[in-house]
């Protein structure tokens, strides 16, 4: 860990106690958080120059019924990168927006909805941003089943076997 | 007007438009990469009288590449009906054939032929140069011998296009933040 | 006996410009290294074109293309191929280069009218371009005209018995092919019909017959510029010396733009307005002075 990674985390541990710590790279931290604290360890950081929110994406846990929500935090003075979880309840998603900081986010926040269904509270422009005409659930999440979607949606090939070519081929009468 | 004939003025023009085909290339994925070759000095497809053109209404070919979406299906419809008449359709490599390895993808279209006629496909992934070369030269034999007749089969079956491009899309043309 | 002389004139401007277009493919792929379209290629193509099924934007689409291949004709009509004068004593350089806007005005009238915004875009640049080579190339005529005391483009070409205007006034003659490079629509001057940018700029929406007619009239327009700058600059020419003439200097520019890339707009104004017109002034100068070779 970086010096001034490490001083960063110390900051923190002022804001927030019991800060969970993983180290995942050189200049790659991970913390993961409960939901409460998640707005003012973002703000902290991004006075510490963690500036530039790379990415806000969603990790399905079917089997705890969570959602964990991802914040990429890169800095562009020292080149490190904390990753900021959280976990959300899967059946009832919803989370605040964080557009006031980082406008960008309102892209990020459209895709999560449209790719997971989470709800974000203060973001009311939840219009589909990739998919169209979309009629199912949310896409990505882990009890969507795709290939029935695309038997029911998008119709495939039918194939014939061609027996007496096939055996031809294996008596050695062709070269397949 | 039946399918198979031709008057003595559309065999002239067939001939014609078998050695001036100009190409509109929908590039989705990896099938783009086989395109450079084809027209630079190695292969080099203007020995046909073929090549590039930026905008639909001058194409001949529509050559469509790789993976289709849901989404991009539709600007394919779009620009397919924007072309003049006659035109036709290369569907290259398994993806267009069958959807490729990600057949079973919510978003992946599965046949090409289904939406829009498709005159010849080449199959393989990805196929090289000279599969794509030898498909011209099978494309430009087909309009010269008046088999390439995707665009009369839109015209006559174009109900049966259009429910199956209704089912899969929900409907063709959208209007959303992007088209207003 | 005038209209066969028209009728000449024009059989030429189609026949010659299309071979010399497919001879312009081929010298393009050989210097790219590779095998080249036949020379006919061009015929081909605009005969494909014209047997395609299109698709009209309205009338004053229709008639912004009539309306350019008929300037474009009319303006060719009056250029003189060496000793093939179609209308004697008419042959004009203010009739021609007058005539010649109709059919650039007719071409932008009707790609705007098809409603496409790239095509609008491509005939701003195309008339912001206009802007730029004009300038120079009619300032550096102005000298000759000064030179040779007379405005008809014949006159001027047999005013030069004894040496060419090329070599009386290299850097008038100089400056002249460079506009027309940017005439031609030769890269690096090829910024209006851009494919990669603005999907081929003013001919996006034309399809079929509307291609063909455009194809020929840039045939035709290809015409009347290199011959204009044959008459004036490259000496006493019959028909045969004249299409002599015409295909090196053709040729010359096919290979100054096979190997360039191309200029941004403002690129081409500020480079036509930076050196050509210039060096256009240095020689009107020098003309005014007396110190012609």
């Amino acid at each position: 860990m970086m010096n001034s990674m490490s001083n960063t985390v110390e900051k923190l541990k002022r804001i927030v106690n019991n800060l969970d710590i993983t180290k995942v790279d050189e200049r790659e931290i991970k913390l993961e958080l409960p939901n409460e604290q998640v707005l003012p360890t973002l703000l902290a950081l991004k006075e510490d120059g963690y500036s530039h929110l790379s990415l806000i994406t969603a990790v399905d846990w079917i089997d705890e019924g969570k959602f964990e929500l991802v914040y990429i935090l890169y800095s562009w003075d020292n080149g490190g990168k904390f990753l900021i979880t959280t976990k959300i309840n899967r059946d009832t998603p919803k989370f605040v927006t964080v557009k006031h900081m980082w406008p960008i986010a309102r892209y990020y926040e459209r895709e999560l909805h449209e790719f997971f269904g989470i709800k974000f509270e203060g973001n009311n422009d939840m219009r589909p941003l990739f998919l169209e005409m979309w009629d199912d659930m949310p896409p990505l999440r882990k009890d969507f089943d795709p290939f029935e979607y695309s038997k029911r949606k998008f119709p495939d090939r039918e194939y014939q076997k061609d027996v007496i070519h096939e055996a031809k081929i294996i008596r050695g009468d062709i070269d397949g | 007007m039946a399918v198979d004939e031709r008057s003595l003025w559309e065999k002239i023009a067939d001939k014609l438009r078998s050695r001036s085909l100009w190409m509109l290339h929908y590039c989705t994925g990896c099938g783009a990469m086989e395109l450079p070759p084809t027209m630079t000095s190695r292969f080099d497809m203007e020995r046909f009288g073929m090549g590039p053109m930026a905008t639909p209404r001058q194409a001949d070919i529509l050559f469509i590449t790789g993976y289709l979406s849901a989404k991009t299906l539709r600007r394919v419809i779009y620009t397919y009906e924007k072309m003049a008449e006659p035109r036709y359709v290369i569907g290259f490599g398994s993806c267009t054939l069958n959807g490729g390895i990600y057949y079973d993808s919510y978003a992946t279209i599965n046949r090409l032929d289904y939406y829009i006629p498709v005159d010849l496909y080449i199959a393989g992934c990805m196929p090289r140069p000279e599969a794509l070369l030898e498909a011209f030269n099978e494309l430009m034999r087909m309009i010269r011998r008046g088999e390439a007749n995707g665009w009369k089969k839109y015209k006559e079956n174009y109900e049966w296009y259009k429910q199956n491009q209704i089912r899969s899309l929900g409907e063709v043309f959208v209007h959303d933040e992007f088209h207003e | 006996m005038t209209i066969l002389k028209v009728i000449a004139v024009l059989l030429t401007g189609f026949f010659v410009g299309l071979t010399l277009e497919g001879i312009a493919r081929k010298i393009m792929a050989r210097v790219q290294r590779r095998y080249g379209p036949p020379w006919y290629q061009n015929f081909i193509d605009v005969f494909k074109a014209l047997s395609k099924r299109g698709i009209s934007h309205g009338w004053i689409f229709d008639f912004g293309i009539l309306m350019a291949l008929g300037g474009v004709i009319a303006t060719l009509a009056f250029v003189p191929l060496g000793d093939l004068v179609a209308f004697p004593g008419l042959d004009n350089i203010f009739i021609i280069v007058y005539l010649f806007a109709v059919g650039a005005l007719g071409m932008a009238m009707g790609m705007v009218g098809s409603g496409n915004p790239n095509a609008s875009i491509g005939v701003a640049r195309a008339l912001t371009q206009m802007l730029g080579y004009e300038l120079p190339y009619l300032i550096s005529i102005a000298g000759v005209l000064y030179y040779y005391k007379t405005s008809s483009v014949s006159g001027l070409m047999m005013a030069q018995q004894d040496t060419w205007t090329l070599f009386k006034m290299p850097i008038g003659g100089i400056v002249a092919f460079v506009s027309l490079l940017g005439m031609l629509g030769k890269k690096p001057f090829d910024t209006p019909i851009a494919p990669a940018e603005i999907a081929s700029g003013p001919m996006v929406e034309l399809s079929a017959k509307y291609m063909g007619l455009l194809m020929l009239m840039h045939t035709f327009s290809i015409f009347v510029e290199i011959g204009l700058f044959v008459d004036i600059f490259l000496g006493v020419s019959n028909y045969f010396t004249f299409l002599l003439k015409f295909t090196i200097v053709w040729i010359i520019a096919t290979l100054i733009s096979s190997v360039l890339p191309r200029f941004r707009i403002e690129q081409v104004v500020k480079f036509y307005w930076k050196v050509p017109l210039s060096l256009a002034f240095v020689q009107v100068l020098f003309v005014l002075l007396g110190w012609v070779f």
